[in-house]
């Protein structure tokens, strides 16, 4: 007889991130969740995993979770500390596979909001701004987006392109001039969502334990393909946990 | 208003006169921060921030600024916008933004009353490469850049300075970044000597860049140190003393923000800050009343954080420090800083966070 198992939203988020990293690849690992998801994949499966960071840290050996993506262990023992255009001149000359990020809007062609809410000259709400948002996505070679599914924050057209996504879909990344593939996954509290390949729109590959496809719906302003292959996210494991809770947030920092 | 500022951000003629005038001698440029801020940044100035926001921002700085009523300035922030609390007291005016807020943290909430009630003006979204290479085209000294960040996005489409075009060879889309030139530069650092040779451990993010495409530069510094110290190991000199008009030196000019190797981000004082003494215009009034109006520099306002938390000043400090990393081995160890520490983070970190 086994114990159930329980997590909280955020560390599962965590989780399904953690396993997204591959190893041998180098990731530009934006702020917030991200930070978490690379440090706990490279962890448990990805040792090679190259971690970048837009600060300039380079594959830094943290005892810590880096709190920022300009904390100080996102450099230290790095082997080399590169200024901020470097760091994305590197990316651009092909030496960064992934971006990793989050945002506070993000569509059904994968484009990310991080400006504002509401017309940019009278927005009701003025967000940060890109910061190395948008570079990520146009210099990485395949982008993950990171964050909590709300109808809002997944609405069918963002208010703002921060950051590229397909734009208006199929061909439009191209005709545009950007690099690299594009959006890849999504990863939200409720799923793990894709790219169809032809018409560039948002599909569901994973809902997590205990959720539906019809929920996640319910939970997204647009509608969301669904792939033919869809299936339950398996449930983290006590190991993934032990990990999350005991060597990459002890302190839950962020995931709680 | 900053549309003075904003049309010498990007006069490359006008930059280059200059610094044909600044001295190229060797001068001793030390002063009082309260004289350097008095004396170089003049009201509707354009001034850029340094470090990365809260690491290695010259904090020091930005309160003398506020404390001295500075009017009409134009922040350029990338990343950063922590001096931006001043547009309520009419000290900044207008921006070039790439990132405005504390990550994890949130928004800086002064920044977005402004922009939202119309009162602080955004010239332009950027990406932060695109500041970075703005600034870099300055340093290295080219007019634009050609660059693939910012392409098909809104920001292409919102920032009237950018421009997108064929490239000559290729014919695939380009970017255009403009370089610009900076009115003013407050950059911090560990060490400088009295030229203003400057020198850091850490991450340089774009200070190198910002310190020459900025007409006025003013080093602020942990410690000012012997120009042969700086001599016998400029590995780590980001700032050539003939782009700098001032050197002051500064100890805990970061703080709240974090100075690497030195002391530590002061987290439960700035997430007090982001999250109350700024979340309204009233609280924000109560703090600058508080920390800066009522104080005379950093030190008077580091006793009244130490107060805050019920505890002596050099207790604050050096929890602060002992919470910087230990370096040694990897970084600064051989100027006396940092240090074999076996403390465990946790013990420290716990309460703070």
């Amino acid at each position: 007889m086994t114990e159930e198992i329980q997590y909280t939203p955020r560390e599962l988020i965590a989780i399904v991130a953690g396993r997204l990293m591959v190893d041998g690849e180098s990731v530009f690992v934006g702020t917030g969740l991200p930070l978490v998801g690379a440090l706990l994949g490279k962890k448990l499966h990805a040792p090679n995993m190259l971690p970048l960071y837009e600060c300039g840290g380079v594959d830094p050996e943290p005892r810590e979770l880096p709190w920022s993506v300009a904390c100080p262990w996102t450099y230290y023992k790095a082997p080399i500390i590169l200024s901020m255009s470097s760091i994305f001149g590197h990316s651009r000359a092909g030496y960064a596979d992934v971006g990793f990020l989050g945002g506070a809007q993000i569509d059904m062609y994968g484009n990310i909001n991080a400006t504002c809410i509401g017309p940019y000259d009278h927005p009701s709400v003025r967000l940060t701004g890109s910061g190395g948002a948008n570079d990520m996505a146009s210099l990485c070679q395949r982008l993950i987006f990171i964050g909590l599914h709300l109808p809002q924050r997944f609405p069918e057209r963002v208010d703002y392109i921060t950051t590229p996504g397909f734009l208006d879909g199929p061909g439009a990344r191209e005709k545009a001039g950007l690099l690299g593939q594009g959006p890849w996954r999504v990863i939200s509290h409720l799923g793990l969502m894709g790219y169809d390949e032809e018409t560039r729109r948002m599909k569901l590959l994973q809902y997590h334990p205990g959720v539906t496809p019809e929920l996640i719906q319910q939970f997204t302003g647009f509608e969301l393909l669904i792939d033919k292959d869809v299936h339950e996210t398996p449930k983290p494991t006590a190991e993934e946990l032990r990990v999350l809770r005991e060597e990459v947030d002890p302190n839950q920092i962020f995931c709680f | 208003m900053s549309d003075a500022a904003n049309e010498r951000l990007f006069d490359h003629q006008a930059a280059r006169e200059w610094k044909l005038n600044k001295t190229r001698n060797k001068v001793d440029k030390r002063m009082d921060l309260t004289e350097a801020i008095a004396t170089l940044v003049d009201d509707g100035d354009s001034i850029v921030e340094t470090g990365f926001a809260y690491v290695r921002g010259p904090f020091g700085a930005y309160w003398e600024i506020g404390r001295q009523k500075k009017k009409d300035l134009l922040g350029i922030f990338t990343p950063g916008g922590l001096n931006n609390v001043w547009h309520e007291e009419g000290g900044v005016t207008g921006c070039h933004v790439a990132y405005v807020g504390v990550e994890m943290r949130g928004l800086i909430s002064p920044f977005r009353r402004g922009v939202e009630a119309g009162t602080l003006k955004v010239y332009a979204d950027w990406s932060h490469d695109g500041l970075a290479l703005a600034l870099r085209a300055a340093e290295q000294g080219v007019n634009y850049v050609a660059c693939k960040s910012m392409l098909g996005s809104d920001i292409i489409k919102s920032n009237p300075y950018i421009k997108v075009t064929e490239d000559p060879w290729t014919g695939e889309p380009v970017c255009l970044v403009p370089a610009i030139y900076p009115d003013v530069a407050v950059i911090h650092v560990h060490h400088a000597d009295k030229f203003g040779n400057s020198r850091i451990w850490g991450p340089t993010v774009n200070d190198t860049a910002i310190a020459v495409a900025a007409r006025k530069v003013i080093v602020t510094c942990e410690r000012i140190v012997d120009t042969d110290d700086i001599r016998t190991n400029p590995y780590q000199v980001i700032v050539p003393s003939y782009c700098v008009d001032a050197v002051c030196e500064v100890p805990f000019g970061a703080w709240p923000g974090d100075m690497p190797g030195m002391y530590y981000f002061d987290r439960r004082l700035q997430e007090r800050v982001v999250r109350e003494y700024w979340k309204t215009a009233e609280a924000t009034k109560e703090f600058i009343e508080q920390f800066i109006y009522g104080t005379k520099n950093i030190y008077e306002m580091l006793q009244i954080a130490a107060d805050l938390e019920g505890i002596h000043l050099l207790d604050y400090v050096k929890r602060l420090e002992e919470l910087a990393f230990d370096a040694t081995n990897y970084a600064p160890g051989f100027w006396g800083i940092g240090g074999g520490r076996d403390w465990k983070y946790e013990e420290y970190a716990k309460p703070l966070i």
